[in-house]
């Protein structure tokens, strides 16, 4: 589902050259849940972010859901990233302003989705993270667990193939926690979606089909 | 989407309630002094009665007479002649220049004599504006203005006639003692614009029977905007056998279209080259000052002396670039608080980006939002403008000049406000636009 092919990303300012990553090789097949770890600034947001396409990298091949990555910033690559992806932040990016079922239909305004079957798909997307009760809701009234399980229903209310998931779980307690992973774990098992998840919680970690470890920018097992 | 992007304009403009209140105030403002300007430039030159034929009016306010003389310069230097030192002179003559001028508006015999057969011309009427009379009635005392004139001004210039009508040559001819009185005039003096037509009026020691009440001119300008209007045979004095130039008369020559209005301009420029002057030692040349409605209007409104088209072209420039700043100072403004409220919202952008908006569609939110604010500021400025011309109107702060509000004003400012939206929202929404979908995500403040 994501191919990764020697991927290097390096931030260059006049005076310092950084490598964030140093020739990165994943493959993520369909239906697998991944895990990212290592230290801060070990480069496994910006390996996400380069899997997401909202990065692009120096050097190296990415394929995600058999598309090969080629203008970061076209129409085209908006489009997939809306009809393909999933994305879920540490801290969930929530528009205040917005409703909570209006932030779910926030993707949904980006395609050809009428307004009835834009709330239809933002009411389902709720059910299915236990938030039906909230929808006209802001988010400044609800709980950070609250606030990452509308995240993830914006995140799956388009039915994307691909979730990725930034630290998740890194602004919650563990009960709240583990409310987010057994919602991630049942999108995978369910509804076979691949997802990779970046996170510094080894008990989280363990959970997924694999994990992956970064450090200073290389992959170590 | 659009409900989407109006549901979120308006929730933006509540997060930040003195930047909303600022812009809001910048635009509601700006609209308010563009409508209020506009609707006072429609209402002083437009095409409405009695002025509904300007475009093809020529009038002669003013006769200068000037005095030109040569200069000449004598300079004296010293020389060598024959080893001995002598005296030499030069005599330098320069350019003729103006020695004494004379400007005023004329005589009713010099037009008479000079200015009836002007080619070009379907009409022409002479008139006296401005003259002033004490008048008492019931213990109170009412100053009229009285404009005397002939019978071809009431074809000239189209007033609304309420009751009656306006003076016959016959009449002009006969010196019969009518008026026609403006409907101001008619509420002053009888109370009343009902049946006031055939009851007299007294003024200047004449008992004047009232044959028609004219709806009063909406504009400020002195040759149609008067209480009474009189047959100018009915002049006291010597106002109309005085034999020279000078006097209180202005003329009005009516062309068959617009474009031929500069054939009577140029044709009265040349008759005042011939004609000749009776007193050469004092004045030995004359000018003469066509002027058009609109040129006449900035005349008086601009520092240019005896050139109404110098005076028009002065009028335009400092008119459209007092529009022009009120419009950028404002807009330059909104981009500026644009730039920093759109910062405010790079996570948020870079979510919907994240999502899949492209740049394109995060462009049109942006600008959209900014017509949204606009259009309420508009709404706020028409409010606003119509306030304001009640009150100018209400206090006749500018005399008889009675603004309206009317369909054209207010679609010149919608489309000034459409303008405003879209230029004070697409350079902030550009950068937005652009920017980096990872950096914009950094900015943790949605």
């Amino acid at each position: 589902m994501i191919q990764l092919e020697n991927i290097t990303k390096v931030y260059q300012t006049k005076v310092i050259e950084t490598t964030a990553l140093d020739n990165i090789n994943i493959e993520v097949p369909e239906g697998e849940f991944l895990s990212i770890m290592g230290p801060s600034g070990c480069g496994k947001s910006t390996l996400l972010n380069i899997m997401g396409m909202i990065d692009e990298p120096t050097t190296g091949q990415v394929k995600v859901a058999g598309k090969l990555v080629g203008n970061y910033h076209s129409k085209a690559t908006a489009r997939f990233r809306n009809e393909q992806l999933g994305f879920i932040f540490q801290s969930f990016h929530l528009i205040n302003e917005l409703s909570v079922i209006d932030n779910v239909e926030l993707p949904l305004i980006y395609r050809k989705v009428s307004g009835k079957q834009r709330r239809q798909m933002a009411e389902a997307a709720l059910t299915q993270v236990g938030l039906s009760n909230r929808m006209k809701h802001f988010p400044s009234q609800l709980s950070g667990g609250q606030k990452q399980r509308v995240a993830i229903a914006r995140a799956i209310v388009g039915q994307p193939r691909i979730i990725l998931a930034d630290e998740p779980t890194g602004n919650l307690d563990s009960a709240m926690g583990n409310e987010i992973m057994d919602i991630l774990m049942r999108l995978n098992q369910e509804q076979g979606t691949t997802i990779v998840m970046v996170t510094h919680d080894e008990t989280m970690a363990r959970k997924t089909h694999r994990l992956v470890r970064l450090f200073d920018g290389q992959q170590v097992s | 989407m659009l409900s989407s992007y109006f549901k979120l304009a308006i929730k933006v403009l509540g997060r930040h309630r003195f930047f909303t209140f600022i812009s809001l105030f910048g635009i509601s403002f700006t609209l308010m002094i563009l409508m209020v300007t506009t609707s006072f430039l429609e209402t002083e030159l437009g095409s409405h009665p009695p002025l509904t034929e300007k475009d093809r009016m020529v009038l002669l306010p003013r006769l200068i007479m000037k005095q030109m003389v040569t200069d000449t310069t004598w300079s004296v230097d010293t020389t060598m002649l024959d080893g001995q030192p002598a005296y030499d002179s030069t005599f330098t003559v320069g350019k003729k220049r103006q020695n004494s001028y004379s400007s005023s508006s004329l005589s009713y015999s010099f037009l008479d004599r000079y200015m009836r057969d002007i080619p070009g011309a379907e009409a022409h009427s002479f008139f006296c504006a401005d003259t002033q009379f004490d008048i008492f009635i019931n213990g109170k005392k009412l100053n009229f203005k009285a404009l005397y004139s002939d019978a071809t001004y009431w074809e000239i210039f189209d007033f609304n006639f309420l009751a009656g009508r306006s003076f016959q040559p016959s009449e002009v001819e006969r010196q019969v003692q009518v008026a026609v009185l403006s409907r101001k005039a008619a509420v002053d003096y009888f109370g009343t614009t009902e049946q006031v037509v055939g009851r007299s009026i007294e003024m200047d020691g004449k008992q004047l029977e009232v044959i028609g009440i004219v709806e009063q001119p909406s504009n400020s300008k002195d040759y149609v905007t008067s209480e009474v209007y009189l047959p100018l045979t009915l002049m006291s004095g010597s106002a109309l056998t005085e034999t020279g130039f000078h006097g209180p008369f202005t003329a009005v020559f009516l062309a068959g279209s617009p474009e031929a209005r500069s054939t009577i301009v140029e044709a009265i420029r040349q008759k005042a080259d011939r004609i000749p002057l009776p007193n050469p030692e004092d004045y030995n040349k004359l000018e003469l000052m066509p002027a058009t409605v609109i040129g006449l209007y900035a005349y008086y409104m601009m520092p240019v002396q005896d050139d109404p088209e110098g005076a028009l072209q002065m009028f335009t420039l400092v008119a459209v670039g007092l529009m022009l700043l009120f419009i950028l100072l404002p807009t330059l403004n909104l981009i500026n608080l644009n730039i920093s409220r759109a910062m405010e919202r790079s996570a948020e952008i870079g979510v919907r980006k994240a999502f899949g908006a492209h740049s394109g569609s995060i462009l049109a939110q942006l600008v959209f939002e900014n017509v949204v604010l606009t259009f309420l500021g508009g709404i706020l400025g028409w409010l606003f403008a119509l306030a304001l011309i009640y009150l100018v109107n209400d206090s006749q702060v500018l005399g008889d000049t009675q603004l309206q509000f009317n369909t054209a004003v207010f679609l010149y400012s919608l489309l000034i406000c459409l303008v405003f939206g879209i230029l004070s929202g697409l350079l902030p929404a550009y950068r937005m636009s652009k920017l980096h979908i990872v950096n914009a995500i950094k900015f943790n403040n949605l």
